[in-house]
């Protein structure tokens, strides 16, 4: 398992306090295709940020690859996050001021990767996203799609155990949506990388190979997705 | 923290995208370290050009003038006068062991020095030979009256500068020379160039400085001396003496020794001590008007970093959620609050001193004709300005510290919740 959580609980003691995740239990293999579906409120994100070691949880273990992950300090939490995992926001969270490659180059940056072998690298994960003509435009300058595509290359660029992506489509339209969930997919199967998505549309779930439903901060169902007959595109679906 | 090209063209490139900001900001430090360091060059200009006025004075002087008494006295009226003589010289010397050097002078105002066609008006000084330890001469020719000359009664003259160059207009050195002053021919056998301001019975300038003891046959004084200086030994200050000489006066020339106004009593040492307080004070002036403005401008780098951390905060938390450390924040927001002020004060400084050299050159082309020479050092040392560079660097450090704590705060999460 490169991913366990055990009977992880979450409070938020912000004046009421809010049990947000009530006991969670859930495995992920090396190479998996996931997405975690569930409606605003359910604590997906929370589980997202637990995840992501953006956040801290009460009770319970949280594994990755065999390592606990539990109080860490800031600093131990920033190395894990840039080695291990890549993150894809909804609103792509690219620096504005920087242009397409130096945003891809910057977590080599902090992992004080020497200025010439990060841009080498970074351009050849703009390369494979088909970017590498746009590696010297602002994110201003660029599509949603576009945009996106860096984040990818930026989340992939340290080559890590697990690619988090907060509703990566939210931002966009259907057809780059599809797009970019393909693009996902392509990743997963060639490159093996673990792939989790965090989403409340059944179309962008559809498109993974796994569907674990999270409801009122328990997991529900988790359905296995490897035909792709769940939800389509565009057919039959409330989204978009 | 990385330090790579990028990290400086990053703080070059976040400070270069707000340009008005970061020039307003920057004004601030820049009028600050200017205030300062234009204050302190000029603080220090003013004060040698005013210890110019001091030049060659012994600073722990005391002079003795009598005067009328204005208290009655054993039967003696007030308004009586009384006169020093060359006794009282030996006398103190005697008395008060703790003087250095005692001596009189016996003056004659308003002489006409005469050699051929050129005339000045001049004052007698009649001195002897250690009167040189009061008032410093500054010889630029021959010597000063010794013990010699008083000795044999010879009739010889030290000149002031401007007896010098009214009778001697062709310049070169005048010593051997005989110039005629009131009745008597003297041979003149010293120039004194001394400028100082300070000076007893008459600027040194306009004086005819003769053996004391030829003063006294010349003009009928007999053994009546006019004012005695005397200084104190080391350790001992003048001020503490005057005391115990007014006593030692008041008993032999019968006046009453609490009377103040029977003696005039001049304290060099007094009016030292009032213009060294007056440049104390004026320099607490300086460091706090400058200092303060400095501090008022590094608070205006501080709210400013506030606000751009602020800003941030949504790339603060991207790059936390990319593995950015809180040092690695820390260090970005101190090191663009460093970079702020040191290029902002770096050109402060060099205004500074670019004003200070004018200001040098304005004073020096002012006082060019003045009899006092001066020349006033305004600008600030080497060391001062890499002193100013250090604070400016340390200032910046303080500066940042207040965002970039605020900046460490950051969470990743917030970066997301931002949008």
């Amino acid at each position: 398992m490169l991913i366990e959580l055990k009977d992880v609980n979450k409070t938020y003691n912000n004046g009421q306090p809010l049990h947000v995740l009530k006991g969670i239990n859930l495995g992920i293999d090396s190479g998996e295709f996931v997405s975690i579906m569930g409606a605003s409120g359910s604590g997906k994100s929370t589980l997202l940020n637990i995840l992501g070691i953006l956040d801290n949880y009460d009770t319970g273990e949280y594994h990755i690859d065999g390592r606990l992950i539990k109080n860490l300090s800031e600093k131990q939490a920033a190395a894990y996050r840039n080695k291990m995992i890549g993150f894809i926001f909804q609103s792509f969270n690219l620096i504005g001021f920087k242009t397409a490659v130096e945003n891809v180059e910057l977590p080599l940056f902090y992992q004080g990767v020497n200025r010439r072998k990060r841009h080498e690298l970074a351009m050849q994960y703009l390369d494979r996203l088909g970017l590498a003509g746009w590696a010297g435009h602002y994110p201003n300058e660029m599509s949603g799609g576009q945009k996106q595509r860096v984040a990818i290359a930026r989340a992939l660029i340290t080559n890590p155990k697990i690619i988090l992506a907060d509703e990566p489509t939210g931002a966009l339209d259907s057809k780059t949506s599809e797009e970019v969930m393909q693009l996902l997919g392509e990743l997963n199967r060639q490159d093996k990388v673990t792939i989790i998505v965090v989403t409340h549309e059944s179309g962008v779930a559809n498109c993974t190979d796994k569907i674990v439903h999270i409801k009122d901060g328990v997991i529900g169902r988790i359905e296995d997705n490897r035909e792709h007959h769940s939800s389509m595109f565009g057919t039959q679906t409330i989204m978009k | 923290m990385r330090f790579d090209v990028d990290t400086y063209r990053e703080i070059a490139d976040s400070l270069v995208r707000n340009k008005s900001r970061s020039l307003l900001t920057g004004f601030g430090v820049f009028w600050g370290i200017f205030m300062l360091l234009f204050l302190m060059g000029g603080g220090q200009g003013l004060r040698q050009l005013i210890s110019a006025n001091f030049q060659g004075f012994a600073t722990n002087t005391c002079i003795l003038i009598p005067d009328r008494t204005t208290m009655p006295w054993k039967g003696m009226k007030q308004g009586r006068r009384w006169h020093m003589t060359y006794t009282d010289v030996e006398r103190m010397k005697m008395m008060v062991p703790e003087l250095e050097t005692v001596t009189p002078m016996v003056s004659n105002w308003g002489q006409e020095a005469v050699l051929g066609p050129n005339t000045i008006s001049g004052n007698i000084k009649g001195v002897y030979a250690d009167y040189q330890n009061i008032e410093e001469p500054q010889l630029r020719y021959g010597r000063y009256i010794n013990e010699s000359d008083v000795l044999h009664g010879r009739k010889v003259c030290v000149i002031g500068k401007r007896i010098y160059t009214s009778l001697f207009p062709q310049g070169g050195d005048p010593c051997g020379t005989m110039i005629k002053v009131g009745p008597v021919y003297y041979q003149v056998v010293g120039v004194d160039f001394n400028s100082g301001n300070m000076n007893i019975n008459g600027s040194a300038d306009e004086a005819i400085v003769i053996p004391l003891p030829i003063a006294q046959k010349v003009y009928q004084r007999g053994n009546d001396i006019d004012l005695l200086c005397a200084t104190a030994r080391k350790g001992f200050k003048s001020s503490q003496l005057e005391d115990r000489m007014r006593a030692i006066m008041a008993r032999e020339h019968q006046f009453d020794p609490s009377d103040r106004n029977a003696m005039f009593v001049i304290n060099t040492e007094q009016i030292f001590a009032i213009v060294d307080n007056l440049f104390t004070g004026l320099n607490f002036l300086i460091w706090l008007v400058g200092l303060g403005t400095i501090l008022a401008g590094v608070i205006g780098v501080s709210n400013i970093m506030m606000v751009t951390v602020k800003e941030r905060t949504t790339e603060i938390g991207i790059r936390r959620a990319i593995g950015a450390t809180p040092r690695d924040i820390l260090g970005q927001i101190i090191m663009e609050s460093i970079s702020l002020t040191l290029v902002a004060g770096s050109f402060g400084i060099v205004f500074a001193v670019l004003l200070l050299e004018l200001l040098k050159k304005i004073v020096s082309m002012a006082t060019a004709g003045a009899s006092v020479q001066a020349d006033p050092e305004f600008q600030i040392s080497f060391w001062t300005a890499v002193a100013a560079a250090v604070l400016l660097s340390l200032l910046g450090v303080v500066a940042g510290l207040a965002p970039a704590s605020r900046a460490m705060s950051i969470k990743p999460v917030d970066a997301m919740r931002d949008e």
